[in-house]
């Protein structure tokens, strides 16, 4: 019994590390791209949601087709946020894109809820299974689903940076603008790629968690705080340390749930913020600032 | 000299024919959760109010003036409720206020409230929020020691069961249930195998799930404040093989926790200050509400519909605006008929004293029946 329920604990802790994973890594690689903390990063995956809202349940799309449309429409969606908040601002100092980013979120959440309203909605589960019974374990078939495309969204990722040209020359972009510039590499391209890649990244986790946290307005903003945090203990702007953070931090605040005490979950992730802070300052995977310079 | 003079006289008729404009309606203020994780809930709050006031403007407005709702957005937080309060109550016109229906916003707001010193009918539950020595703080629901004293009535009596576990929000409104009910069960002789808090916006549950299993109950009582909430834990309650039976706080009975739980919420039952089938009062309401918004009434919009007629029959009663005469008006209220409940005020500010036990049965929000306390 006791040995089904820490199986439990340890599958839920994945699943939801998984999914701030997913919108950790969006935030990293804007990082990388643009130096710039992209505090709309939650409310991409709640524009994901609430676009897959409105093809399966009000257009009555089949589910396979309006996913795959959910996805396209986040990449325009990546391109616009590119052009309307980043683009402007590109030759400032980093503030400035901060504030616009903060203020994008804003402007989302509120107009989300101008046009669908405050009721949260409900999305059906990728399969239509509530999940299996394994040994007294019950693995939730969304959650399931939420771990393979997080393991497949890593190797993409892996391969995509590391043996593709393309990928290659967004690496350029992000370790030195000037230089790419230089070597003819187009760098407001590659940005907007990137911005087109997170927008894409941040509204699949939203399709993904939508049937298990409903869609509602704020649904982003709870799962970006966690994303944040792991974004810095894995060390800021480094993808591996964006995965090993989040599902570090899901694991760790689902036992800690479990043992200690359940009111204080939430404070787990920062509580582990802190002391990853003062006895790893880089995170895990970060580079020292001596090194980067 | 004269010229001065002339110009006073002038300054003075323009501001007089300013304030004499400014009072042909009278004027309510709403602090409300118009956007923030609660906004579904705060527009029912506006569909209550404005129904009502769409009701008492059609007979004529009250003492020959049309009211006029004024509406501040809270953001569903603690801050932005005081902040929303120290606003309306900066304008002068305002002549009383429908507050929150969370009670941990009530309490935040508290020493603004007392600071404005304007009437605020109230939708909180938990008991302290009208016995902390503010005299300007009504409630238009009753209270969570009435809440819980039919939980644990049912429960025991009812449905004969004694191995209880109770859940509930950390906020004001949970810890003040959670007493509540501790304190109703030991009086039937039960002690709680466990209790056990969560954080509202919890995303997952499993961890409290896990302590339900364990603890053996066969009973689950719960004081959640957010209807996603129930939702979730619903789903993962019957996720994890738990059969107790269930008997929640209202928002258990609430449109969106029904909508978003589905299945799981199937059979279980919610105590509710509303339930359109209550009373003569509420059925009128409901079928008002439904012909109108196309939706099911629940307790957000009937809540600040009567606190609307309350306020109404106050300042008609008192034939006065002046918010000293409002509040006598108020507590001198007795067996006014309300759709939810009969108000009568005592000297705390604290009006109903009945709740109703109602069965989701198969979606369906179906009304068992109705407990009265006596004054």
């Amino acid at each position: 019994m006791d040995l089904a329920n820490n199986l439990q604990v340890l599958f839920q802790g994945f699943a939801l590390g998984s999914i701030y994973a997913l919108v950790a890594l969006g935030f990293v690689l804007i990082i990388r791209a643009t130096n710039v903390v992209n505090f709309a990063q939650g409310d991409f995956a709640m524009v994901g949601a609430y676009i897959l809202v409105i093809f399966l349940n009000f257009l009555k799309i089949p589910y396979a087709w309006a996913f795959l449309i959910s996805l396209i429409c986040m990449a325009l969606f990546g391109l616009l946020f590119n052009y309307g908040v980043y683009f402007p601002l590109r030759n400032r100092s980093y503030l400035p894109v901060l504030i616009s980013t903060l203020g994008a979120s804003i402007f989302l959440q509120n107009s989300t809820l101008a046009i669908f309203g405050a009721q949260p909605k409900l999305l059906p589960k990728v399969f239509n299974v509530d999940g299996l019974l394994i040994a007294g374990v019950f693995l939730d078939s969304q959650y399931l689903v939420i771990l393979v495309v997080t393991v497949a969204c890593v190797l993409f990722q892996y391969f995509f940076f590391e043996h593709t040209l393309l990928g290659k020359k967004i690496q350029a972009v992000s370790q030195d603008k000037d230089m790419a510039r230089l070597l003819g590499i187009p760098v407001a391209l590659m940005i907007a790629i990137t911005f087109i890649y997170s927008a894409v990244l941040g509204g699949l986790a939203g399709v993904l968690v939508g049937p298990i946290l409903f869609v509602s307005i704020g649904m982003g903003s709870i799962i970006a705080l966690k994303a944040f945090a792991a974004t810095i203990i894995g060390g800021f702007g480094d993808v591996k340390g964006a995965i090993v953070g989040g599902i570090f931090i899901g694991v760790v605040e689902s036992f800690a749930a479990y043992y200690i005490s359940v009111p204080f979950k939430d404070a787990y992730a920062f509580a582990i913020l802190f002391v990853v802070l003062i006895f790893l300052p880089q995170g895990f995977f970060g580079e020292k600032i001596s090194q980067k310079a | 000299m004269r010229n001065i003079k002339i110009a006073i006289f002038f300054i003075n008729a323009v501001l007089c024919s300013f304030s004499a404009w400014s009072t042909e309606t009278i004027k309510i203020g709403l602090i409300n959760e118009t956007t923030g994780p609660n906004a579904e809930a705060g527009s029912y709050a506006i569909n209550g109010v404005k129904s009502a006031i769409e009701q008492i403007n059609k007979k004529g407005g009250l003492l020959g003036k049309q009211v006029e709702v004024v509406i501040e957005d809270t953001q569903s937080s603690n801050p932005g409720t005081v902040l929303a309060f120290s606003k309306l109550g900066g304008d002068k016109d305002i002549v009383a206020m429908i507050g929150p229906i969370r009670s941990t916003q009530v309490m935040a707001a508290s020493p603004t409230i007392t600071k404005n010193a304007i009437p605020v009918m109230i939708g909180g539950t938990d008991p302290s929020l009208t016995h902390i020595n503010n005299p300007w703080v009504f409630r238009c629901r009753p209270n969570d020691s009435y809440s819980s004293k039919v939980i644990a009535e049912f429960g025991v009596s009812n449905l004969n069961l004694k191995k209880w576990a109770i859940i509930h929000s950390t906020d004001t409104f949970g810890t003040g249930g959670k007493k509540a009910l501790e304190d109703a069960l030991k009086v039937l002789g039960v002690t709680p195998v466990l209790v056990q808090g969560y954080t509202n916006n919890s995303q997952d549950f499993t961890p409290v799930v896990l302590a339900v299993k364990k603890s053996g109950a066969d009973i689950v009582a719960s004081y959640m404040t957010n209807s996603t909430d129930v939702g979730i834990l619903a789903k993962q309650l019957r996720q994890l093989g738990v059969t107790a039976s269930w008997v929640g706080s209202t928002s258990i009975t609430t449109d969106t926790a029904i909508t978003l739980a589905g299945e799981a919420l199937y059979g279980t039952y919610g105590v509710t200050d509303f339930s359109a089938d209550a009373s003569a009062e509420s059925k009128a309401y409901s079928a008002m509400y439904r012909s109108k918004y196309k939706i099911e009434p629940d307790v957000y919009s009937g809540w600040t519909f009567d606190a609307i007629n309350v306020l109404a029959l106050a300042i008609t009663n008192a034939k006065s605006t002046n918010p000293e005469d409002i509040k006598k008006a108020i507590l001198a209220i007795k067996d006014y008929k309300g759709v939810e409940g009969t108000y009568s005020f005592d000297e705390n500010g604290d009006a109903l004293r009945g709740y109703n036990i109602v069965k989701n049965e198969n979606g369906k929000i179906v009304f068992n029946k109705h407990i009265q306390f006596p004054k």
